[in-house]
């Protein structure tokens, strides 16, 4: 991991050095529904905090095409509604803050980690996010790709974003995950978020599409080769064990899903 | 009659304002936008903040109010209370 993320005093060998003592779980790509998916990532959350689960990453796969904003988003500002029911496409709306994601099943790479807050204590949350992401920025350059952390939360080529994250922060653990795109139609993307021009006003470019380079475009091995070897870096670099997710947390999300994430009331909430 | 407006800061993100004026003052207002705001519950707490503030007030007296009201502990990456704001200046004046 590179001391040029920050010029100093950022805390990167302290929190290394924890990350490196500690004893993660890694959890392989499972597929779930999207709702199902943003109540893991709470009820994983709340196992940290409980202390009944370690450091963990966990990948995603998704079951279904799905538009995932962000806690603060107004569904209507940002999502065709309409457009996004008639292409059979789910909305969600996820516990960290952050903008809209329109992911498709083998057409993204989602990760989330899971980690006690003791492990990025000193860091400022705006470190912590280009900290969090430098293994995997690491490891896609490996692989030919042209990346860079640009903050607060982009991975980014020269010619586009490529990926976002977001984190959410509860008292005791704190929630990093990120969505890398593999491929996209930006047609249908188009269609179903509202990108409205105030929001690339400063991008100094006309079309919002023209924003993301797919990682497919940068390399040249498949997805599942690009997840594997993000697994493999991670595991090299960590002690790490085989994790999945217990039947406890399963009924845990799911129970999440039907008070909480497969709500209406939740995903309308700030109508 | 309802009013939106919508800010993106540069170099950091869109913060929207949407709210009704009624006798001159900010009402049900909802701040919202692709931000990082840590507590989440935060949200809630600039909402309030602009809830009943005078529309003839000068932008800088809306941001003040959102100061005053946040607890310091609390973090707003991408946007800050005087881009709150100006989206709320914005859906005022267009």
């Amino acid at each position: 991991m590179s001391r040029r993320l920050c010029a100093g005093g950022c805390m990167v060998d302290e929190v290394l050095a924890k990350w490196r003592a500690a004893r993660w779980s890694i959890i392989p790509e499972t597929v779930e529904s999207p709702a199902m998916h943003v109540a893991l990532d709470e009820a994983l959350l709340n196992a940290v905090i409980a202390g009944t689960r370690g450091p963990t990453l966990r990948f995603w796969a998704w079951a279904s095409p799905a538009v995932i904003i962000g806690r603060f988003q107004s569904l209507k500002n940002e999502v065709d509604a309409e457009a996004a029911q008639a292409m059979g496409v789910t909305v969600v709306r996820r516990l960290s803050g952050g903008g809209a994601m329109y992911v498709r099943p083998g057409a993204s790479i989602t990760y989330s980690l899971y980690v006690p807050d003791a492990m990025l204590q000193g860091m400022t949350i705006r470190d912590s996010y280009a900290f969090c992401d430098a293994w995997v920025v690491q490891s896609l350059r490996k692989l030919g790709a042209d990346l860079s952390y640009v903050p607060l939360n982009d991975i980014a080529s020269p010619v586009g974003k490529v990926g976002g994250a977001a984190q959410a922060r509860r008292p005791g653990a704190v929630l990093h995950h990120t969505t890398i795109a593999w491929n996209m139609d930006a047609g249908e993307m188009m269609r179903i978020l509202r990108i409205g021009r105030e929001k690339i006003s400063d991008k100094g470019i006309g079309s919002a599409a023209k924003r993301v380079h797919p990682l497919s475009e940068q390399v040249s091995v498949s997805r599942e080769q690009v997840v594997a070897t993000l697994e493999a870096d991670f595991r090299h670099q960590y002690i790490w064990e085989a994790g999945s997710i217990s039947s406890e947390e399963m009924a845990a999300a799911s129970s999440l899903v039907h008070s909480k994430y497969g709500m209406i009331a939740w995903t309308q909430e700030l109508e | 009659m309802t009013h939106h407006g919508e800010y993106k800061v540069p170099g950091g993100k869109l913060v929207v304002a949407d709210f009704s004026v009624v006798a001159n003052r900010l009402a049900g207002v909802r701040v919202s936008g692709d931000f990082f705001l840590f507590p989440d519950g935060a949200i809630h707490v600039i909402a309030a903040a602009l809830e009943g503030a005078p529309v003839d007030a000068l932008p800088s007296h809306w941001a003040d109010r959102i100061r005053a009201a946040l607890d310091p502990s609390v973090e707003m990456l991408g946007f800050g209370p005087d881009d709150v704001a100006e989206a709320v200046r914005r859906g005022l004046h267009g």
